[in-house]
C-alpha cells in the first residue's frame, strides 16, 4: 500500500470499515433536532440477557465504529442526551431506570434497544419482570431485533444525529 | 512608667487566678476573665510603648525569688510575642465565658487558665536565666494541667497529658542545660551578661548550647521529630486552652530559639541555620501531610500547627543563613517574614481552634466523618472557620497570604548566592513551601467541605445549633484580626522591623509603604488592599453574570445522582477519609497508614456477605518508629530493675548479707 493510498484512505473515513448503513428517514423525535449531530448516550441494562450488550459493544467497536457519527457512551446520566435501555425492565431495575431518566437534563431521549425492551420478548409475564421499557418510562425511539444487528443500531443512531 | 505596667501585668494575672480560685461559681469565670483582660491590656500597653519607641523597659526586684531575684527586660522582640499572646488570650477568655457551661469552670481550671496566660505574657519579658526558667516551667505545668482538665471522662486526656508532660520536661531539661551552660561561662545569669560574654565563648560550648536550645525550644514549638505531643494534647485540651496553646504557646518555642541563638549568642555558623531550615522543611511537610489525612478536626489543626511552625522555622533558618553569609538586608527580610507568620498564625489558628471548639460544643464530636452541613446550622461559627481556613491556606486578601508572600520573596531573592549551603537550602525550602501550601489548602478544603458543607452525617450534626454569643465573639475577634492584618499588613510591619533590629542591629527597614507593601532592598511589591478590591469586583461580576444567566435558563431541582441506588443516606457523601485517600496513597511511604478490611459471611453460604468492616488508621510514623521503641526500651529497663527490686524482704536481706561478705572478703 503506497503512502498516497494510505492518506487517501485516512482522508475518506468509512472506506476502511463496513459499508455505511443508511439512516432511517422520518420518525425523528423533536428532542433529537437540538442535538446538532452529537449524541451522548448512557446505557442502562434493565435486565437484559447481555445479547444486546454484545451488539452495542460491537457497534462501538473498531469495525462498525459508531462514534464517527457523533455518538459516544458516557458514564453518568448527568452528561447524557439519551439513555439506551436494554432488556425487559425487571423489578429491581425499574426504580433505578426511573431515577436515571429523571437525573438527565432536558431535552432528553429514551431509546429502547432490542425486542425485550420493546415488548419484553420471551420474558413477558415472568415473575421478576415489571414490563417493557415503554411501560416504565416514555420511549422515543425503538430498535427492533433479538439482538439487533449493529447495522440496525447504527441506522437508528444516525437517524438521531443526522450524520 | 512602663516598668510599673509589668508589675500590673503580674498583679492582675495573679488576681485573676485568685478570683478563679475563690470567687463563687456563678461569677467565677467572669471575674477571672475580667482580671485576665486587665493583665492582657497592661501587657499590650507596655508592649506598644516598647515597639513604638524602640526602647526596652526593665524591671528588677530581688524580693520575689530568693538568691537570684527577678529580672525583666521587655524589648521589641519580646513585645511582638507579648502582643500576639495577649490578643489570643483576650479572645480565648471571652470565648471561655461562653464555654464555661461546657467545662473548664471548676475552681482549679478557673485558677490555672489565668496563671497560664500570665506566665505566657511574662516569658518574653524574662531577662535572666532563673526568671526565664521559672516562668517557662510555670507555663509548661499550667498548660499540662489544662490538658488534664477532662481526665475523669477521657483516658485519652490522661495519656495526652503524660506525653505532653514528658516532652515538655525533656525540652525544659535541655533548655536548662543550655542556659546554665551559657550562664556559667558568662559568670552571671542575666541575659545582658550572657550577651556581653557571647564573643568569648568557645565554639564547642556555643554549638552544644545551640543544639540543646534547639531541641528544648523545638519540642515546645512542635518541631518534627519532637512534635508527637501536639496532635495528642491539642485535641484533648478544652478549646480555649488549645487555642492558647496553639495560638500563643508554641510561638514561644520559636521565641526561645531566636532569643538564645540570635539574641544571647549573636548568631552562629551556617550549619546551625541549615539545621533549623532542614527541620523546618521536614516539620512543614510532615505536619501538612498529616493534616490532610487527619479526620479529627482538632488533630488536623494540631498537625497544621506543626506545619506552620515549620514555615516559621524556615524563615528563621533562612534569616540566619543570610546573616551568616553577610546578606544582612535579606536576613532582616526573612526574619520579618518569620515574625509576620507567627503573628498570623496566632490570629488564624486561634480562631480555627475556637471555631472547632464551637463545633465540638454544638455536636459533641470532632470526627469530621460524623459532621456536615454545619454552615447552615451555625452560620457565624462556620463563617469564622471559613475565614480562618482561607487565611491559613495563604489566599488573598487574608493575612496568611502576606506572610507567605514575604517568606517566598526573601527566599527567592537569596537564590543567586555565593554560598553552596544557601544554594542547596533555598531551592529546597522554596519547593517545600510550595508543596506545603498545596497540602494545607487540601487539608482545609477537606475540613471546611466535609465539616461545614454537604448534609449532616449524624443526628448530632443535624441537631446542631449556634453556640452562645460570647463564644462567637471570642472566635470572631481573631477572625477579624485575620482580615485586618490581611488588608493592612503595614499596621504590624514597623513593629516587626523594630523586633528584627534587636537581633540584626544596624540593618535598615526591609519594607516600606502604606497600601502597597514594597521591599526596599530588592524588587517586589504587593498591594493586599487592591488585591482584595479586585477580588471583590471579580466576585461581583461573576455573581451578577450568574443572576443574568439564571433568568434565561430554567432550573429544575432533581435528586442527587447516586447511581440509581434506592437507599441514599447522608453517610454516603464524600467523607474526610475518602477525600484524603488519593493523597494518602501517594504519600504511602511517609504516612504508613494501617488499613484492614474484614468480610464476614453468612453461615449458610460463603456467597452471602453478612457484614464488611473497614478500618483505616494513620498513626504518626515517627511516633511508631522512634518513640514506641524508646518507650518500650525504658519499660524493659524498668522490668530489669524489677528483677532486682522485687519487693521481697528476704531477697533484700540476702543482698545485705552478700554485700557484707564481699566487703569482708575485700578487706581481708
Amino acid at each position: 500500500m503506497s503512502l498516497r493510498s494510505v492518506i487517501h484512505t485516512l482522508h475518506r473515513p468509512g472506506t476502511a470499515t463496513e459499508a455505511l448503513p443508511a439512516p432511517i428517514a422520518g420518525n425523528v423525535p423533536d428532542a433529537a433536532k437540538s442535538l446538532s449531530g452529537s449524541l451522548a448516550l448512557r446505557h442502562v441494562d434493565a435486565g437484559s440477557c447481555n445479547g444486546c450488550e454484545l451488539e452495542i459493544s460491537s457497534a462501538f467497536g473498531p469495525v462498525y465504529d459508531v462514534e464517527r457519527f457523533g455518538v459516544r457512551l458516557v458514564a453518568s446520566p448527568r452528561h447524557a442526551d439519551a439513555v439506551l435501555v436494554t432488556g425487559p425492565v425487571t423489578r429491581n431495575m425499574s426504580g433505578p431506570l426511573v431515577k436515571t431518566v429523571d437525573a438527565m437534563p432536558q431535552p432528553r431521549l429514551v431509546i429502547a434497544l432490542g425486542d425485550c425492551a420493546r415488548d419484553c420478548g420471551m420474558f413477558r409475564g415472568g415473575y421478576g419482570v415489571e414490563g417493557a421499557v415503554g411501560e416504565v418510562v416514555p420511549v422515543d425511539v425503538s430498535i427492533p431485533g433479538c439482538p439487533p444487528h449493529p447495522e440496525v443500531i447504527i441506522q437508528a443512531l444516525r437517524g438521531l444525529t443526522n450524520r | 512608667m512602663s516598668d510599673a505596667t509589668l508589675v500590673v501585668v503580674a498583679a492582675a494575672g495573679l488576681s485573676a487566678a485568685a478570683m478563679g480560685a475563690v470567687a463563687p461559681a456563678r461569677v467565677r469565670v467572669r471575674a477571672a476573665a475580667l482580671f485576665t483582660w486587665a493583665a492582657c491590656g497592661a501587657a499590650i500597653v507596655a508592649s506598644l510603648a516598647v515597639v513604638s519607641s524602640g526602647r526596652p523597659v526593665a524591671l528588677h526586684t530581688s524580693r520575689i525569688l530568693p538568691l537570684t531575684g527577678v529580672t525583666f527586660v521587655l524589648d521589641p522582640l519580646g513585645a511582638v510575642f507579648v502582643i500576639a499572646t495577649a490578643a489570643v488570650a483576650v479572645a480565648a477568655t471571652i470565648y471561655w465565658i461562653g464555654y464555661a457551661s461546657q467545662g473548664l469552670s471548676t475552681r482549679t481550671a478557673a485558677a490555672i487558665l489565668p496563671l497560664f496566660v500570665t506566665s505566657m505574657l511574662l516569658v518574653p519579658a524574662a531577662a535572666s536565666v532563673a526568671t526565664f526558667l521559672w516562668l517557662w516551667e510555670l507555663m509548661a505545668l499550667t498548660s499540662m494541667l489544662l490538658v488534664l482538665v477532662d481526665h475523669r471522662h477521657s483516658a485519652h486526656a490522661r495519656s495526652a497529658a503524660q506525653w505532653y508532660g514528658l516532652m515538655t520536661h525533656v525540652g525544659a531539661a535541655a533548655i536548662l542545660l543550655a542556659l546554665v551552660m551559657l550562664a556559667t561561662h558568662a559568670g552571671g545569669q542575666s541575659f545582658a551578661a550572657i550577651r556581653a560574654h557571647a564573643g568569648h565563648l568557645s565554639p564547642l560550648v556555643r554549638n552544644i548550647a545551640f543544639v540543646l536550645a534547639l531541641v528544648g525550644f523545638g519540642s515546645k514549638a512542635g518541631m518534627v521529630p519532637f512534635h508527637v505531643w501536639l496532635p495528642k494534647a491539642h485535641p484533648e485540651a478544652p478549646s480555649p486552652a488549645s487555642a492558647l496553646m496553639s495560638g500563643a504557646m508554641v510561638n514561644l518555642g520559636i521565641y526561645g530559639i531566636i532569643r538564645v541563638a540570635d539574641g544571647l549568642m549573636g548568631g552562629g555558623p551556617s550549619w546551625w541555620w541549615l539545621t533549623v531550615t532542614a527541620l523546618g522543611i521536614v516539620s512543614a511537610l510532615f505536619g501538612a501531610l498529616h493534616a490532610v489525612t487527619s479526620t479529627d478536626l482538632k488533630r488536623l489543626l494540631a498537625y497544621s500547627t506543626a506545619d506552620n511552625m515549620g514555615l516559621v522555622l524556615i524563615g528563621v533558618g533562612a534569616s540566619g543563613l543570610f546573616a551568616a553569609s553577610h546578606h544582612l538586608a535579606l536576613a532582616s527580610l526573612a526574619m520579618v517574614a518569620a515574625l509576620l507568620l507567627i503573628v498570623n498564625h496566632a490570629a488564624f489558628k486561634g480562631s480555627l481552634f475556637l471555631a472547632a471548639g464551637s463545633v465540638q460544643v454544638a455536636t459533641g464530636t470532632r470526627d469530621l466523618d460524623r459532621l456536615g452541613g454545619l454552615l447552615r446550622r451555625m452560620p457565624v461559627s462556620g463563617t469564622i472557620f471559613l475565614v480562618g481556613a482561607l487565611a491559613i491556606s495563604g489566599l488573598p486578601p487574608l493575612n496568611g497570604f502576606v506572610g507567605e508572600w514575604l517568606l517566598f520573596q526573601s527566599l527567592l531573592h537569596g537564590l543567586p548566592a555565593s554560598n553552596l549551603a544557601v544554594d542547596v537550602a533555598v531551592p529546597a525550602a522554596v519547593s517545600a513551601l510550595a508543596l506545603t501550601g498545596g497540602l494545607t489548602a487540601a487539608a482545609f478544603v477537606k475540613a471546611m467541605g466535609i465539616g461545614f458543607l454537604g448534609r449532616p452525617r449524624s443526628p448530632e450534626a443535624a441537631d446542631a445549633t449556634e453556640v452562645p454569643p460570647a463564644m462567637q465573639l471570642g472566635a470572631g475577634l481573631l477572625a477579624g484580626a485575620c482580615v485586618v492584618l490581611g488588608l493592612a499588613p503595614m499596621l504590624v510591619i514597623p513593629a516587626l522591623t523594630r523586633a528584627t533590629a534587636v537581633i540584626l542591629p544596624g540593618v535598615g527597614r526591609s519594607l516600606r509603604g502604606g497600601v502597597q507593601l514594597e521591599l526596599t532592598n530588592a524588587h517586589g511589591v504587593v498591594a493586599p488592599a487592591l488585591l482584595a478590591l479586585s477580588l471583590a469586583l471579580g466576585v461581583g461580576v461573576v455573581v451578577a453574570g450568574r443572576r443574568l444567566l439564571r433568568r434565561q435558563i430554567e432550573v429544575r431541582r432533581a435528586e442527587v445522582w447516586g447511581c440509581g441506588r434506592r437507599l441514599q443516606t447522608p453517610r454516603m457523601q464524600y467523607t474526610a477519609t475518602s477525600f484524603a485517600e488519593p493523597l494518602q496513597r501517594v504519600f504511602d511511604d511517609v504516612l504508613r497508614p494501617d488499613q484492614d478490611v474484614e468480610v464476614s459471611h453468612r453461615v449458610e453460604s460463603r456467597y452471602f456477605v453478612d457484614s464488611v468492616a473497614y478500618r483505616s488508621t494513620s498513626e504518626d510514623a515517627l511516633e511508631r518508629s522512634i518513640y514506641r521503641p524508646a518507650v518500650s526500651g525504658i519499660n524493659w529497663w524498668g522490668r530489669q530493675a524489677r528483677l532486682v527490686q522485687n519487693g521481697s524482704v528476704h531477697r533484700y536481706l540476702a543482698f545485705g548479707l552478700v554485700t557484707l561478705v564481699v566487703i569482708l572478703l575485700v578487706i581481708t
